[in-house]
């Protein structure tokens, strides 16, 4: 008896692993091995040319310390990301609850409101650039035909981080959805006991809603400072620098939105300085790792369970 | 106090329909934007004050949008590269959330929390090392090592299978077993054609994330082989080089059509797709 039991064991660690080899060799090439190798890098004076390549220690790294535009550029990502989740995050709660019960078109309205989701963050970002513009762009001349402003805004200049946390609005899609199914997990008759007891629209959303959304609202915090440190392609394109065509990454975008990563894509392709940019891109990765951590601990402490309530 | 209820009720009704269709129009302004830019001359981009119409809507520029780079070719190159990644993406997403789901071993728990913490890996950390290396090696403008980028699949469609994976019930392998079906007859003729909802999801995601990448074409790939992504930025210039932003913003609204489209064709099954089975888990 106790045989088969361990043939079936061992049957089911067979199959368990033959479905899992595609996963496992795409995970240690194209995981493993260029991070072990970009750190290895980062340790070394590597340049683009360079035949003299020597080990130098952690010297990449506290050269990148002590340098302020890095620790700037780290600076302004954490703020970025932060911004760019919170508002992500309260647009998607808006719409989940505009579109929680009944309303007529619902359907529509969550397609609609999803789909800038889809569109292609290149393309996005092109299509701010000229949105945004500050005498020609549909924004100002909107905001001019309501009388909501008296003259044009300069968006772009005055404006680069909020220029770029604007596209987090429009596409926070995401977040929708996330929120519309934690809201379909709520058992109704919650709701309508609360109503009968006479809790109004707010006293429901903050006793019942908010609570048992929290572990969504979580989630999607985490996952989405994960994504927004990593921005990338919007450093280069929205600003004010005239483009041109091939220049596109020649030239470094403006000091207030030139993220990290946008900064280790920069010192590696711009300028061919291979190990330094792999070492900004490492602490990058540190950063987000202990962000993670350090989110995910404190989670414990907002997010409400089951459990909580027995105590 | 009932009537009051009721007219109370389609009061709110009407408020959340108000402030929803002001956020469509909101959302679609940077789209309308789009749009009526592709239909100006190079002028009119700059006229001051700014013209909100176009007095003669330029739809040749869709034309110069499409001849001026050899648009199909660039298009092809897209569609090759977006499949290339999509199908071993989908393949091994799908064999991995299956096993997660069905053949529960001591260290699955472990290796499915490694599959997770993945995601918090910066993509430029693996992309950035993997040219360098690449590069050394010769191997460049590749088109097919886009099959390879997608065996690894992507955590969150693994956790997508996975769910759907564990709503089959598992008498149905078990019957199959039992009339001496292997492992993977099981796996292709019952389990995969009952996950087909998650099959599109996860098609969806996978050709929309490598149909949207810039990063990977830009490292890996040359002249010829570029993507829409990346020639849009490049190839819409004049003699100077400046940026031709109205034929952009045309050639902007073929490379999103296919997305768009996609997207709508399928939404149906693809949002409720998405909040029946794969996040409430």
């Amino acid at each position: 008896m106790r045989q088969r039991g361990s043939r079936m064991e061992g049957e089911r660690r067979a199959s368990f692993y033959i479905f899992l080899t595609p996963w496992i060799l795409g995970f240690l090439l194209f995981m493993v091995v260029p991070i072990v190798w970009g750190f290895w890098t980062s340790l070394t004076n590597r340049m683009a040319f360079s035949t003299n390549v020597k080990f130098i220690g952690l010297a990449n790294y506290l050269k990148l310390v002590q340098d302020p535009e890095i620790l700037y550029s780290f600076q302004t990502t954490f703020i970025y990301a932060l911004l760019h989740t919170c508002l992500a995050i309260v647009m998607g709660l808006i719409g989940a609850l505009l579109l929680e019960r009944e309303v007529p078109g619902r359907g529509v309205f969550r397609t609609i409101l999803y789909f800038p989701y889809m569109i292609p963050i290149i393309a996005v970002g092109w299509i701010f650039r000229i949105f945004l513009e500050r005498d020609t762009g549909f924004f100002n001349i909107v905001l001019m035909k309501l009388h909501l402003i008296s003259a044009n805004i300069a968006w772009l200049a005055s404006y680069p981080l909020g220029s770029i946390v604007s596209l987090a609005i429009w596409q926070s899609g995401w977040s929708l959805i996330i929120f519309l199914g934690g809201l379909s997990t709520i058992p109704n008759e919650l709701y309508e006991a609360a109503t009968i007891d006479g809790a109004n629209y707010f006293r429901r959303f903050s006793r019942i809603a908010l609570p048992l959304l929290s572990p969504f609202i979580f989630f999607q915090f985490v996952s989405s400072m994960i994504y927004a440190m990593q921005t990338f392609i919007q450093s280069f394109i929205l600003n004010v620098r005239q483009l041109r065509g091939e220049m596109l990454f020649v030239s470094p975008p403006p000091r207030e939105t030139f993220f990290v990563m946008a900064r280790g894509f920069f010192e590696v392709t711009g300028k061919n300085r291979f190990a330094y940019g792999l070492s900004v891109l490492w602490t990058l990765f540190v950063v987000v790792l202990l962000i993670t951590i350090v989110f995910i601990r404190l989670g414990g402490f907002v997010v409400y369970t089951e459990v909580e309530e027995k105590r | 106090m009932a009537v009051e209820r009721r007219t109370r009720k389609a009061a709110v009704t009407a408020l959340k329909l108000l402030v929803l269709i002001l956020l469509v129009v909101i959302f679609f302004l940077p789209l309308v934007s789009m749009v009526v830019t592709s239909l100006k001359t190079r002028d009119d981009l700059y006229r001051i004050p700014a013209i909100v119409w176009p007095k003669e809507p330029q739809w040749l520029n869709y034309i110069t949008a499409w001849t001026m780079v050899r648009f199909g070719k660039f298009l092809l190159n897209s569609i090759i590269l977006s499949v290339f990644y999509a199908l071993p993406c989908i393949m091994s997403s799908c064999f991995a959330g299956y096993a997660f789901s069905r053949f529960q071993v001591r260290e699955s728990r472990g290796v499915f929390l490694l599959v997770l913490s993945t995601m918090m890996i910066p993509y430029m950390v693996t992309v950035v090392p993997l040219y360098l290396l690449l590069t050394r090696i010769g191997l460049t403008d590749k088109m097919w090592l886009w099959l390879l980028f997608g065996m690894q699949g992507a955590p969150f469609l693994v956790f997508l299978f996975r769910q759907y994976f564990s709503t089959i019930p598992l008498s149905f392998e078990e019957s199959a077993r039992i009339d001496g079906a292997g492992r993977f007859q099981i796996f292709f003729y019952i389990m995969f054609p009952l996950v087909q909802t998650a099959v599109i999801i996860a098609g969806i995601f996978a050709f929309q994330w490598s149909w949207a990448d810039f990063l990977q074409p830009i490292l890996f790939l040359r002249g010829e082989k570029l993507p829409l992504a990346v020639k849009l930025a490049k190839g819409y210039v004049d003699q100077k080089e400046s940026i031709l932003y109205h034929i952009v913003m045309a050639g902007l609204l073929y490379y999103t059509l296919p997305i768009i489209i996609l997207f709508f064709a399928l939404q149906r099954r693809f949002i409720s797709g998405l909040l029946s089975g794969g996040l409430k888990g």
